[in-house]
């Protein structure tokens, strides 16, 4: 019989973790489409907002991928993701309010992502709390547990 | 038209939203009547594209973001069934519930980009 309590994660893709990367895979794809539009379209008309909108699709592949493949590397990896992400997201977040006119059209960070339902905002927290665990868990000089 | 199209894609997203929601309570997993509702959802989203791509001189302005979104929709839930259906908790059903819940709020948008046409 299978346990729906999330008691010993094996690996960083199951569990909560699928949901994560679900999510992470839809920002990837909202940004990577958002972006290309923009540079494509339309650069020369916010070309800081559209350039930070295709490195926040980069980062976001980024950490999907290294979610979905584990191991204690691309946990490092996912990890640095997430917290790039987090700083990214409330730097450009206070910017866009302190300096309104470098952001002529949004991006995926504007506003603390209120554009994409402040998911911007709470998914890099969502990662880092479940990343910690994977962390603290597996990392191959801190031995098991 | 695009509008019963896209209409459509919207109720079955929110009803498979709603399907996810019960069997998560449920402790339910991926069954085949889940499986069918997001088959159809994928025909119906892949039909919207060729459907929207052929309309698309219709549009007066933000064509681009028109395609990124209709060319973008029929890959979420594809990947977020293939996740769910490895999954053997509860949380199955919440990965369904974002892929659905995703589609359900760029189709809006795509349907805000059409309506908002000549």
């Amino acid at each position: 019989m299978h346990v729906a309590e999330p008691t010993a994660p094996d690996h960083t893709a199951t569990g909560p973790g699928r949901v994560i990367v679900a999510l992470y895979a839809v920002m990837a794809l909202a940004a990577t489409g958002r972006s290309s539009v923009q540079i494509a379209e339309y650069f020369s008309r916010a070309p800081l907002a559209y350039v930070l909108s295709a490195v926040a699709a980069l980062i976001y592949l980024v950490a999907t991928v290294a979610i979905i493949r584990g191991g204690w590397r691309a946990v490092r990896i996912a990890t640095v993701s997430c917290a790039i992400e987090l700083a990214g997201v409330l730097f450009i977040g206070v910017l866009s309010y302190a300096v309104p006119r470098l952001f002529p059209d949004k991006t995926v960070w504007s506003h603390f992502g209120s554009g994409y339902g402040y998911v911007p905002l709470v998914l890099p927290i969502l990662g880092l709390w479940w990343l910690r665990r994977f962390r603290t868990a597996r990392a191959p000089a801190a031995g098991p547990g | 038209m695009l509008a019963p199209l896209s209409t459509a894609v919207i109720v079955v997203s929110v009803g498979v939203l709603l399907v996810a929601a019960v069997y998560a309570l449920l402790d339910r997993l991926v069954n085949d009547g889940l499986l069918a509702a997001l088959a159809l959802l994928e025909v119906a989203l892949i039909v919207q594209a060729f459907v929207g791509v052929a309309r698309i001189g219709q549009l007066p302005a933000e064509r681009a973001t028109f395609a990124a979104y209709l060319f973008s929709l029929p890959f979420i839930t594809p990947f977020t069934t293939l996740l769910a259906i490895k999954e053997k908790t509860r949380w199955a059903m919440v990965t369904i519930g974002v892929g659905a819940f995703a589609v359900a709020v760029m189709t809006v948008r795509l349907d805000q980009i059409w309506g908002a046409r000549g």
